[in-house]
């Protein structure tokens, strides 16, 4: 299991069209992806509805986590994924 | 009441015979999706009552346990975490199942796996065999130059190497090397063999074909231009060979020892026993299909332009692309099952036409008209499943059309130079019989929509109330409503949760839901500032800035209804939610109501995208209404599951 934090800087937070693109890039890995937010909300990384729900803001510090198989590739390109992108 | 996965999963495998009894697992938006060595190992009303369980069923080979989304996710982990089988992709899943259908079925499924990828090879030499024909009709000179000389290679290219390109496409599906097959494939149409196609005329004139003496037998020397059951049982053999050899052959030695024997000992046997043998088995085939095609007075075609869709239905039309490689392989193609299956699939589309012309039910009309077009170019499944078979007659009707255009056709002799095209199309193919083609395809369209206009009656009560979802907690309803519609794919409406005037996703200002990015619908422009439940089902997220609300039914369609564009920044606003998530709620419930002037106000548009937000889970995802004025109530987005 990998995990890292990561501080929303995207004007909207993970919401519609970021959490889109997020669950794309998660749907590219076998891992599951867990998001937690700042209240220790989680939602799976894959599912759009879920993760909308977390309410995430710019500022939020979120908690990514990555497990599965191909989970040292995946760990990397999504952080990378959240510091361009969120 | 949170769910124990572990013990969901565990209770699932204890009552259905244990995990040597899953031959393999996959899961999707809502449902556990299991392939059962022995059915009666399984104790449906068990596993119905494992804690979790919304619903357990049979249907497409596999077993499938409802647990909704969310859950399901999970439990399929701790299955597999606790039985030890390997988790299956869905694709798999249906792969699996496959095998379990009847041999037959599955013997002419291989078939169509088969065929149907090299069409386009056939559908461009057919094309330049049709264009080139009707051309220089127009233009004789054209015949004698050079122009026609060199496309004229490239028109006959395909259909001359056909055995090749059916032995590479036989090795993908059989497992074998693409390569090797075609070697395999080449050493039957090998140049040093007689042609084929030249040796009925070789023995017209006396002249003695060549002979080998092998094995203690007499094997004529002849190539198999325009034959494709021995290049397919061939290649059958040197896949099931070749798999055999790298199981058995030291490593060492592999690379080089087991082509070898595969290419010598296929190659021999395929000139020895395969190729005679399937020779002469291929001709009844063809002999059998073109005898009761030509039956006189044109009632072969008159027989199988009524059955034709029959067929569609029940599956084995993938059988025809064999029937038709052969005749299109003969010299010169003489495709005459083609104009037939033209007659039945404009039949088809000319009876879902006439339900569109006369339905009442703009529901009705809206699937009906599409459905129909698609069929004249040879897409006969939306308008025999989603409109003929649903209301019978129509189908009746398209038989009918089939059946006089199949006759005349028949009559005429129509011959098509490829296969892969029918309807509209078909003319690129048909060079030569325009007019009789235009004549096969109007008769059967009038006779079609004629007798589809007559019988057709919009049925009462209107056919939406079937498909319309039941509320998520009824386990005993859900099992046979979803059984049944998993053969046909099942319809499930997401009815207008706005009043309003409704808009294509594309016309919304926002790239994001324009693009359908999220997932497919149609958006509102609302007229009243009021939410209500697009179906039965349960609140999967009221969102903390109340500017958005998630739902999902028992089927697992999930949508989003998300108020206004950006209007997450106004932080809950001007909204007013009137549930809450987990809520169960019935079409028609008030969900949340909003200030339309206050949103404006603010700077922000409320233009509420109405998307399926799972979109990728269901084979079809359709906006019923993008233009107009909407009323709650109204169904706006169709599903196919």
């Amino acid at each position: 299991m990998k995990s890292f934090k990561y501080t929303i800087t995207d004007p909207v937070g993970i919401h519609a069209r970021p959490a889109g693109n997020l669950v794309a890039e998660v749907k590219k890995y076998a891992s599951s992806v867990t998001i937690t937010n700042p209240a220790g909300k989680s939602a799976a990384g894959g599912k759009l509805i879920q993760l909308m729900g977390l309410g995430i803001r710019q500022g939020d510090e979120v908690t990514v986590t990555v497990e599965g198989a191909d989970e040292d590739t995946a760990a990397p390109a999504l952080e990378n994924f959240f510091k361009s992108n969120l | 009441m949170t769910l124990d996965y572990r013990k969901a999963a565990q209770g699932v495998l204890d009552n259905i015979g244990g995990a040597s009894n899953v031959a393999s697992a996959a899961h999707c938006a809502t449902r556990l999706r299991l392939v059962i060595r022995d059915n009666a190992k399984v104790n449906k009303e068990a596993v119905e009552n494992v804690e979790g369980v919304k619903g357990c069923f049979e249907a497409s080979g596999q077993l499938q346990i409802i647990f909704g989304t969310g859950t399901v996710n999970k439990v399929f982990d701790e299955f597999i975490a606790i039985s030890g089988v390997e988790a299956g992709t869905k694709e798999a899943a249906k792969e699996a199942a496959a095998q379990k259908q009847n041999p037959f079925f599955r013997a002419i499924k291989t078939l169509g796996d088969v065929f149907v990828p090299i069409i386009p090879a056939i559908v461009a030499s057919g094309l330049l065999n049709g264009v080139l024909g009707g051309l220089s009709q127009a233009f004789p000179a054209l015949a004698d130059s050079d122009y026609y000389a060199m496309i004229n290679l490239m028109a006959g290219a395909a259909l001359s190497m056909l055995p090749i390109l059916i032995a590479i496409s036989a090795a993908k599906k059989f497992g074998g090397n693409p390569y090797l097959a075609a070697v395999i494939g080449y050493v039957m149409i090998h140049p040093n063999l007689v042609n084929a196609w030249s040796v009925a005329s070789m023995e017209a004139e006396g002249t003695a074909i060549p002979v080998w003496h092998v094995f203690g037998l007499t094997i004529q020397q002849t190539g198999y231009q325009g034959h494709v059951i021995p290049v397919i049982i061939a290649i059958l053999f040197m896949s099931a060979l070749e798999k055999w050899l790298h199981k058995h052959v030291p490593e060492m030695i592999d690379l080089f020892v087991t082509p070898l024997v595969t290419v010598l000992v296929t190659g021999i046997l395929t000139m020895t026993i395969i190729g005679p043998v399937f020779k002469v088995v291929e001709d009844w085939i063809l002999l059998a299909a073109t005898t009761l095609i030509q039956l006189p007075y044109g009632i072969g075609g008159l027989l199988i332009g009524f059955f034709y869709a029959f067929t569609v239905v029940a599956g084995f039309h993938h059988m025809y692309n064999m029937i038709e490689a052969q005749m299109v392989s003969e010299n010169p193609p003489a495709n005459i099952w083609m104009p037939v299956a033209t007659a039945a699939n404009v039949g088809q589309g000319a009876a879902a036409m006439a339900v569109a012309f006369k339905s009442k039910n703009p529901k009705t009309k809206e699937l009906a008209m599409p459905s129909s077009l698609s069929a004249f170019l040879g897409i006969t499944e939306p308008a025999i499943f989603g409109v003929n078979i649903r209301y019978r007659k129509p189908f009746i009707a398209g038989c009918c059309g089939g059946a006089i255009g199949g006759m005349l056709a028949s009559w005429f002799g129509i011959k098509a130079t490829a296969y892969g095209i029918t309807g509209l199309f078909g003319f690129l193919i048909t060079t030569g019989y325009w007019l009789q083609y235009a004549i096969v395809m109007a008769v059967s369209f009038a006779v079609a929509f004629a007798v589809s206009f007559i019988t057709y009656h919009d049925p009462e009560p209107a056919p939406e109330a079937a498909p319309a979802p039941s509320p998520a907690p009824a386990p005993s309803a859900q099992p046979e409503a979803s059984s049944d519609a998993e053969k046909t794919g099942k319809v499930v409406d997401v009815y207008a949760p706005l009043a309003g005037r409704a808009m294509a996703s594309s016309e919304v200002e926002d790239p994001t839901f324009a693009a359908e990015a999220l997932g497919s619908g149609m958006a509102i422009e609302p007229s009243e500032g009021k939410v209500y439940a697009p179906f039965d089902g349960t609140v999967e997220m009221m969102f903390d800035t109340k500017h958005a609300v998630a739902l999902a039914d028992s089927n697992g369609v999930e949508v989003l209804i998300h108020v206004g564009i950006d209007t997450v920044n106004l932080a809950g606003k001007g909204y007013t939610p009137h549930v809450n998530t987990g809520d169960a709620v019935k079409k028609g419930d008030l969900l949340l109501e909003f200030d339309i002037k206050a949103i404006h106000d603010a700077g922000y548009k409320t233009t509420t995208p109405v998307i399926i937000s799972n979109t990728d889970d269901f084979s079809a995802v359709k906006a019923l209404k993008t233009s107009g004025e909407v009323r709650p109530g109204e169904p706006v987005i169709e599903i196919t599951t």
